[in-house]
């Protein structure tokens, strides 16, 4: 959940909980405010009745606020508040009242004094102060709501600038990473040790970039002054052990210049150099690829099986792409017998690729590490290259062997 | 042909330029930035090597100057880096091929060839070797004035050969170049030798002399002497 959206949540339930409160609160509170008053006016009007009666010796009866009469004796049980219902003549509807009943000896005679209040009057006042104050409080709290929601927006909108700028920053694009500042010190220092992170971090990734840059001019340029030499030696006259030295020495030289190129590109791939910039078909790229090594598949006579349910897709750099394909499929031509079979699949976001080959010792812990090989004349880089390009582009390989050796690409769609 | 190389590591300046003198080009050599600009501006070239990393300026900037001031010249660019994005780019600015490095000098010629070919420099499109004659618009071979039908790699092959007359070529160098990118993958070389015998029974069926010549099983030679 997005920082605003659940502080924004949190301060509505807030909100309305306090809401709730104050107006049962306020409700009652208010009641027994004016039903303190209520008594306190019955109190009086009983104590202007007793003077009454004293002075004047007869009974005061005005229905239905005021009953008094005589009684024989005194009633203590007739002492008591209560709330009632009377039907209003007029209106022919029960209304409610607090009636007081007490009696009280005056010139020693018990009268029985009973005092009624129309609450009807009161409830509607209590509504009258409890709805506008409801309706005001309510008021108030959208307001500042909307307004706090609105001074946060401000306070976060330059974070969630700079939150978009630092997503989409890629070192490869030769621009230092730009913040708008913020005002705002916990920010402004989030912002400086990003800052000074990134800054360290593009300084080593533009050393390795320099470095593998370098690397490879630097040791393929003498290599091929070697190689051009060889190659000139190769047209004198030698003699048969001569011209496989020679040979031979070519040989290693290209071997040299592969090797080289391998270890570059796995470490441009773990430097992430390479952008993963097309939305790529891969059923597309082995079909590709099968075409271009048919020539070497027809020569080991292999019998290709190609299985395709469904398209491949996946956001993946062009070059490593290809060169997962063809690492993949020149292993299974390589490692294969003569006359064996290539079997290839593709369904549900997983492809497979197997092939028929003699047994190894090696595992899905170990035939992915760099320089391990069971021929001498492999390097053992291309399957740590395949395993990188997986890991780059959130592909899960894995190896397999129960009679085909098998790689399974499986890609993950959840990240 | 008048060649312009342009590479900053002299060893490898006279390696070139030796073989080319003696495949019969006229060979100039630049060995910097500067003095590349200055002779692409000055005189007229048919074909131009360049490197595109010079210790004073990229290669790639030269291109520009070569489109302003060398309209007719075929460009090959030399690279030790075997990347995609300088491939392109190169290829955009109006370079004719890209080869990286290390490369090999039969390799070399046969792309200088190629070059030339496409830019059809005067009558360039016939390759002609005692019997044979090869017309490289129309793919077509013909031994004794009859035809002979040979499939893309073997023709690819044949070309080769011709181009590389009286050189010793080893297998591997075949492979890469029929391969060229791919060739890390080829573990065995027998395929070559299966192009080469059909090769040779279509050229003796059409009454032509196999001019290939086995060097102890390593490499061959096309050679009529």
């Amino acid at each position: 959940m997005k920082f605003l959206r659940k502080i924004n949540r949190q301060y509505l339930v807030t909100l309305v909980i306090i809401l709730l409160l104050i107006s049962f609160g306020g409700y009652f509170l208010l009641q027994y405010i004016i039903y303190n008053e209520i008594r306190e006016d019955i109190y009086e009007k009983e104590y202007a009745i007793i003077q009454e009666i004293k002075s004047q010796h007869k009974l005061i009866n005005i229905y239905p606020i005021i009953e008094t009469r005589k009684i024989s004796q005194n009633n203590r049980e007739a002492k008591a508040k209560k709330e009632i219902y009377l039907s209003d003549e007029a209106e022919g509807e029960a209304e409610p009242y607090m009636e007081y009943t007490n009696s009280v000896k005056i010139n020693d005679q018990w009268y029985l004094i009973k005092i009624r209040h129309s609450l009807w009057d009161t409830n509607e006042l209590i509504m009258a102060i409890a709805l506008p104050l409801l309706l005001l409080l309510l008021l108030a709290l959208s307001f500042s709501f909307l307004l706090t929601k609105k001074f946060n927006k401000t306070v976060w909108k330059n974070f969630e600038y700079n939150l978009n700028r630092i997503e989409k920053y890629s070192f490869d694009r030769f621009r230092e990473l730009s913040l708008k500042e913020t005002q705002i010190e916990e920010f402004d220092r989030l912002n400086k040790t990003i800052l000074g992170m990134t800054l360290k971090l593009g300084e080593d990734y533009f050393s390795l970039k320099e470095f593998t840059e370098n690397a490879s001019h630097e040791i393929q340029t003498p290599l091929t002054i070697v190689l051009l030499n060889l190659e000139e030696l190769l047209q004198q006259d030698l003699n048969e052990a001569g011209l496989r030295q020679v040979v031979s020495a070519m040989n290693a030289i290209k071997r040299l210049s592969a090797l080289n190129r391998s270890l570059i590109l796995l470490t441009k791939i773990e430097n992430s150099q390479f952008e993963a910039d097309h939305e790529l078909i891969i059923n597309d790229l082995i079909k590709k690829k099968l075409q271009e090594f048919a020539p070497l598949i027809e020569t080991k006579k292999l019998k290709t099986e190609l299985d395709i349910q469904n398209d491949f897709k996946v956001k993946i750099n062009k070059q490593l792409a290809d060169a997962l394909i063809s690492n993949l499929l020149s292993n299974a031509i390589k490692h294969n017998f003569h006359e064996g079979i290539i079997q290839i699949s593709i369904k549900c976001n997983k492809i497979k690729i197997c092939n028929t080959g003699p047994q190894n010792s090696l595992t899905n812990k170990t035939i992915f590490k760099r320089f391990t090989k069971d021929r001498s004349e492999s390097y053992g880089l291309g399957l740590a290259i395949v395993k990188k390009i997986c890991e780059k582009h959130k592909l899960e390989i894995n190896y397999s062997e129960t009679g085909f050796h098998c790689f399974r690409i499986i890609y993950n769609q959840k990240d | 042909m008048k060649l312009l190389i342009v590479e900053d590591e002299t060893e490898l300046l006279v390696a070139m330029r030796n073989y080319l003198i003696g495949e019969n080009y006229i060979c100039e050599l630049a060995e910097n930035f500067r003095k590349a600009d200055e002779k692409l501006s000055i005189y007229e070239y048919d074909i131009i090597l360049l490197d595109i990393s010079l210790p004073d300026g990229s290669g790639l900037e030269l291109l520009k100057t070569i489109k302003k001031f060398q309209v007719k010249a075929g460009v090959i660019i030399i690279s030790a880096k075997n990347s995609l994005d300088d491939k392109i780019t190169g290829l955009d600015l109006g370079a004719d091929d890209y080869m990286t490095k290390p490369f090999q000098l039969s390799e070399l010629n046969s792309r200088i060839k190629a070059v030339i070919r496409r830019r059809q420099f005067d009558g360039s499109n016939i390759l002609k070797f005692n019997e044979f004659s090869i017309n490289t618009d129309s793919k077509s071979v013909t031994v004794n004035d009859k035809k002979i039908i040979l499939t893309k790699k073997e023709y690819d092959m044949l070309i080769y050969f011709i181009i590389n007359k009286n050189r010793v070529l080893t297998k591997e160098s075949i492979a890469e170049h029929l391969w060229d990118d791919n060739i890390d993958m080829v573990d065995n070389f027998d395929f070559i030798y299966t192009h080469l015998n059909n090769i040779r029974r279509k050229i003796k069926t059409a009454g032509g002399t196999d001019y290939i010549m086995t060097i102890y099983g390593m490499g061959y030679k096309f050679t009529d002497q």
